[in-house]
């Protein structure tokens, strides 16, 4: 209803209710004559109206005007102040009230052992009420005094998310003589004080920083998706929250439960007292199965050899991921990524020139933790499956062997295809394909598929054992990988023509050998070979050993370990590849052997070489011990740094040789075994 | 004046609640008077009357002295020299015979205008809300608001004017010269402008007319114009490219008045704090200084025009009624005293000042409720500022002068 016709029918009661109050007046204090006070003669009494007549009902007609505004505003008050009188004074209370959030420090981040990896250091950090974005003056000379572009205070301090009354937080880690100089000048500083808050701090510098993953402000889309969370954490702007890693993992575990400060408040905001409060929680610790001198060892290792290839010419190694397994329960002993970042950059608000040099690809993308988001093609690591499919899927049985001549033309001749060795391995069985990695054996099995009612075999055995999924580590952003086929390769090229695009005997042919379109992560290999040497039982890799509870004394919830998945091969099959995996270590080459022989314990392994588009291959190396009784499963790949035996199989012994405290002392270059 | 006040607290206080019924029972009007009344109506003083005046500046008092606490612009001692003035004022025109002013309608009429034109007088105009209805007096440097005496002024002019006609207004031209002459006063008020007091004269000058015996007709007449004249004017200040008589926020008042959602410029969140500060008192209130919306800042103007949403807020229902029964003794005896004065220049007087306060009491308590729209018209008695408070004790003394000077019966 438009306003005009609501004041034009208010007045419109108003004239009708007043002259029937007229009417009403008259004709009780005048004997029922009409009219009160005019000259018309009377009906009554044949007499002249009196003049004092005529002023009595007059007068009562204003004796009934003032008491019906009295009656009214009373009506009224009766209604306002004794029926709604509750909303009104919950109104006026919440007028008064407001409530300031307290922040609580962060759970730490700890080792299998107990070693503290993150933890909460106290950092002087700069606050300011909303007040100074208003005052030129104070905003200039604050910023000037932090070393901050001016709008950039004002931006941090004009938040509008948080309440009013909270002091917004401007800079972070200042110097003593910042905190001086405000301390010093009250007046130009009237809106802006110094706070000692916590910030978070790593004791072991860089280490295991791609598992930990690092802290940020609190952005925009995870404030508006806080309502669909399941926790019932309330962000504000400029909370700390976990961005990567175990650090946004178990956020929930870690952000503690904030304090709330209930204030009175005058119409202006202004504080006038303090009501209850109720204390700040602060977040519980996690415990990682994460053993920091293993970490140390292989992070070392992966950053060594790495360089040392670099510097031997291979000039794209850069980067690198090396994990350690325990296969009997599935806990990350270590995760490395290469190249690695330091997380403290991180604290306090990344500058604009460090996010671009940690997220450019001149600098190989250090936040990517290669470890379980780096896609790479299995190589020759993925011959043992190759061979179960095969004995599975009747393409060979435990006695097939074949003839490699070191090139294979076994689709003709236009379509020949060379094994890595060219000088041929001879007539050779399953066992020794594997041991040598011989091509032309799994050219020979990727034919047979080629030719069988079968042709998605391979890719069956491949996804059972859990390639082309994620495995659900407990970290963000793990990548699923890819197993080709022949729905995918129509799909996906859709710019070839046909024949192109159709799948033909070549990409079985280089899917039997690991190389072509398959990706993999480093961290689904590390649970195929788990699967391997545990009997097929592979469990879910996991980075969490416990949660420590900043309540109760520290009460510690362990991890419940869980099977992943189990998958069934034949005892006889499963012996072939063990064999196999054996022989790599201890026949393949006396170079390769001498790393191993000079550890206590018996090892299993396999070493890949992917080729991609860079000069030198992708060097893989997964190996588990002791063999005949499994405990460790560790994985390597190096990006660019030549066969897997030139780096990743060092990086692998060295992380042997740091579980068993048994370091390689053995000099011998790789001969450049695949 | 001192015999008679002992003689009456006497009598109050032997007889207790059965003797406070016979005090007030001059009410009823008509009634044969009893001995105890007769007593009472004696000497100069129309005590029933000014006690729930003195009742009510002393109500007001406390108001006042609350908000003084948490408000700096209440100054409690100011507040107190207004009632001295008042006092004064009320004590000056109670001894003076008004009856003189019955044949001085032209004096009355140019010192009405006089006052009204007071503010535009250069060298004395003094700003305040954006009105220029203040005046700052030379060497004492206090403001003043003229209107407020006008008012009174008015009263006596519309009075003496209207005693002429003994109770009958026989002509269409008398009847038309009474509201002519009352459009004076108002259209000069409005030009400051105050639409508040402007009201106040309107409604206070009606009442005398119809009192003095105009017509019904006429005054149905009148008053429908009026009504569609104020459609009018309302409706054209909200078209464009037509004539804007209202101001902007006058507008914005009667918008917000109709939907409080709406908030133009803030005066949906006054009314919307009133409100609030009403409706929390509950039944027995805060207590006294506890009024959190009125302390906190967040009830605007606490101690003049939303006064009476501080003394709800501090002392709810029960308060509100007290303040409610005072005004209604106040007004109610007044119009009784009219009844029982035989000449019409008194009458007209008393029904004069029954309605002011009648109509201030709907607006200030209808404005803090949510029942009318937003002006700036103070409480009486209650209101902090000095020129109202000096205007409705003054007004009482007005009351008390009709009074003093009834022809004594023999």
């Amino acid at each position: 209803m438009s306003p005009i016709v609501a004041i034009i029918i208010v007045l419109a009661v108003l004239l009708a209710a007043l002259v029937i109050a007229f009417l009403l007046v008259g004709r009780g204090e005048s004997r029922f004559k009409f009219d009160i006070g005019g000259s018309a003669p009377t009906a009554a009494g044949g007499s002249d109206m009196s003049t004092e007549g005529g002023f009595k009902s007059r007068l009562l007609g204003l004796d009934v005007f003032a008491g019906s505004i009295i009656v009214v505003l009373l009506a009224r008050l009766w209604s306002m102040q004794l029926i709604s009188s509750n909303d009104y004074s919950n109104q006026a209370e919440s007028n008064r009230t407001r409530k300031i959030s307290v922040g609580a420090p962060r759970g730490r981040i700890l080792d299998r052992n107990g070693k503290e990896l993150v933890n909460n250091r106290p950092s002087l950090t700069v606050v300011a009420k909303p007040d100074v974005a208003e005052d030129a003056v104070e905003l200039k000379v604050l910023a000037n005094l932090i070393g901050m572009p001016e709008m950039a205070v004002k931006r941090k301090v004009s938040s509008s998310t948080e309440s009013a009354q909270s002091m917004r937080t401007v800079a972070v880690d200042v110097s003593r003589r910042v905190v001086a100089y405000i301390g010093e000048h009250p007046y130009v500083f009237s809106d802006v004080s110094v706070e000692e808050r916590t910030q978070r701090n790593y004791p072991q510098g860089n280490l295991a920083s791609h598992v930990l993953g690092y802290v940020g402000t609190v952005n925009s889309d995870q404030l508006e998706n806080e309502d669909e969370a399941e926790d019932k954490i309330t962000y504000e702007s400029g909370d700390i929250v976990g961005q990567a890693g175990i650090e946004m993992q178990y956020e929930s575990v870690l952000q503690g439960v904030k304090g709330e400060q209930t204030v009175y408040v005058d119409a202006d905001g202004n504080v006038l007292s303090y009501s209850s409060s109720v204390e700040a929680q602060s977040g519980s610790d996690i415990v990682l199965t994460i053993d920091s001198a293993i970490q140390k060892a292989a992070e070392d290792s992966l950053n060594g050899h790495i360089q040392r290839l670099r510097d031997s010419g291979k000039g794209e190694c850069y980067g690198g991921a090396a994990i350690a397994m325990d296969v009997t329960n599935g806990e990350i002993i270590a995760m490395a990524s290469a190249p690695t970042y330091s997380p403290s950059v991180f604290v306090g608000g990344v500058s604009y020139d460090d996010w671009q040099n940690l997220s450019s690809e001149g600098s190989w993308n250090p936040l990517i933790n290669r470890a379980v988001s780096g896609q790479y093609p299995s190589a020759s690591t993925i011959k043992p499956l190759s061979t179960f499919a095969a004995l599975n899927y009747g393409i060979a049985n435990v006695d097939s062997a074949y003839d490699c001549a070191g090139y294979w033309t076994g689709f003709g001749e236009g379509f020949g295809q060379y094994c890595w060795d060219h000088n041929g391995h001879g007539h050779i069985d399953l066992e020794n394909g594997i041991t040598f990695s011989c091509d032309v054996v799994f050219y020979e099995i990727g034919k047979g598929f080629y030719y069988s009612s079968r042709q998605d075999g391979l890719q069956d055995t491949y996804r059972k054992w859990g390639l082309g999924s994620s495995e659900g580590i407990d970290l963000p952003s793990e990548a699923s990988g890819r197993v080709p086929d022949a729905k995918w390769k129509w799909n996906y090229f859709t710019s070839s023509d046909d024949q192109a695009r159709s799948w033909q005997g070549g990409d079985l042919t280089n899917l039997a050998i690991g190389q072509g379109d398959l990706l993999v992560t480093p961290l689904q290999m590390l649970c195929v070979y788990s699967g391997l040497a545990n009997n097929g039982e592979v469990w879910r890799p996991h980075l969490l050993k416990g949660v420590k509870s900043s309540l109760g004394g520290g009460a510690v919830v362990e991890y419940k370990n869980s099977v992943l998945r189990s998958v069934k091969e034949k005892d006889e099959y499963v012996d072939i590849v063990h064999k196999g995996l054996s022989g790599v270590i201890y026949r393949e080459s006396a170079e390769q052997a001498s790393h191993f022989t000079n550890l206590s314990v018996q090892v299993a392994g396999k070493t890949g070489s992917a080729e991609t588009s860079h000069d030198d291959p992708t060097g893989w190396f997964i190996a588990y011990a002791p063999a005949d009784n499994p405990k460790y499963v560790v994985a390597s790949v190096v990006e660019n740094g030549g066969f897997g035996s030139e780096g990743a199989m060092l990086v692998v012994r060295d992380i042997l040789g740091a579980i068993y405290n048994e370091p390689d002392d053995s000099t011998a270059t790789a001969s450049g075994s695949q | 004046m001192a015999k008679h006040s002992t003689s009456a607290q006497a009598k109050v206080g032997e007889g207790g609640l059965g003797s406070f019924s016979a005090f007030y029972s001059h009410i009823a009007g008509q009634r044969a008077p009893r001995a105890s009344s007769r007593n009472l109506s004696r000497g100069p003083i129309w005590w029933p009357q000014l006690l729930p005046a003195i009742l009510l500046v002393i109500y007001g008092t406390v108001v006042i002295y609350s908000a003084s606490l948490t408000i700096p612009e209440a100054s409690f001692p100011r507040h107190l020299m207004g009632v001295a003035m008042g006092a004064v004022g009320g004590f000056l025109i109670w001894r003076y015979d008004y009856r003189a002013l019955a044949n001085m309608s032209k004096v009355l009429l140019v010192v009405d205008c006089v006052l009204m034109l007071l503010p535009s007088v250069p060298g004395l105009s003094h700003n305040a809300l954006g009105m220029t209805g203040w005046i700052k007096i030379p060497i004492i440097g206090m403001t003043f608001q003229p209107s407020e005496i006008a008012k009174l002024v008015t009263i006596y002019l519309m009075a003496s004017l209207g005693a002429e006609y003994n109770g009958k207004i026989e002509s269409l031209a008398d009847y038309a010269k009474l509201c002519g002459m009352l459009l004076v006063p108002f259209v000069l008020i409005m030009t400051q402008p105050d639409l508040g007091t402007g009201l106040i004269i309107l409604v206070t000058g009606a009442a005398i007319i119809i009192c003095s015996g105009a017509k019904r007709l006429w005054v149905i007449i009148t008053i429908s114009f009026i009504v569609v004249g104020a459609a009018l004017i309302v409706t054209t200040s909200m078209t464009e490219g037509m004539p804007h008589l209202l101001k902007q926020y006058q507008l914005n008042r009667l918008i917000v008045f109709m939907d409080p959602s709406v908030d133009p410029t803030g005066d949906g969140y006054n009314l919307q704090q009133a409100k609030i500060a009403v409706g929390s008192g509950g039944l027995i209130g805060k207590g006294f200084g506890n009024a959190t919306q009125a302390a906190s800042g967040f009830l605007p103007e606490a101690h003049t025009d939303f006064v009476f949403a501080l003394l709800a807020e501090e002392f709810g229902f029960l308060g509100s009624v007290v303040l409610l029964g005072l005004f209604g003794v106040l007004i109610f005896t007044t119009v009784a005293l009219a009844q029982r004065i035989e000449a019409p220049f008194g009458k007209l007087v008393l029904v004069g000042v029954a309605t002011m306060w009648s109509f201030q009491l709907l607006q200030n308590v209808g404005m803090c409720i949510g029942i009318m729209p937003i002006t700036g018209i103070p409480l009486p008695f209650v209101s902090f500022g000095s020129s109202s408070m000096l205007a409705q004790m003054t007004a009482v003394g007005m009351v008390q002068s009709v009074w003093n000077h009834r022809p004594k019966a023999g």
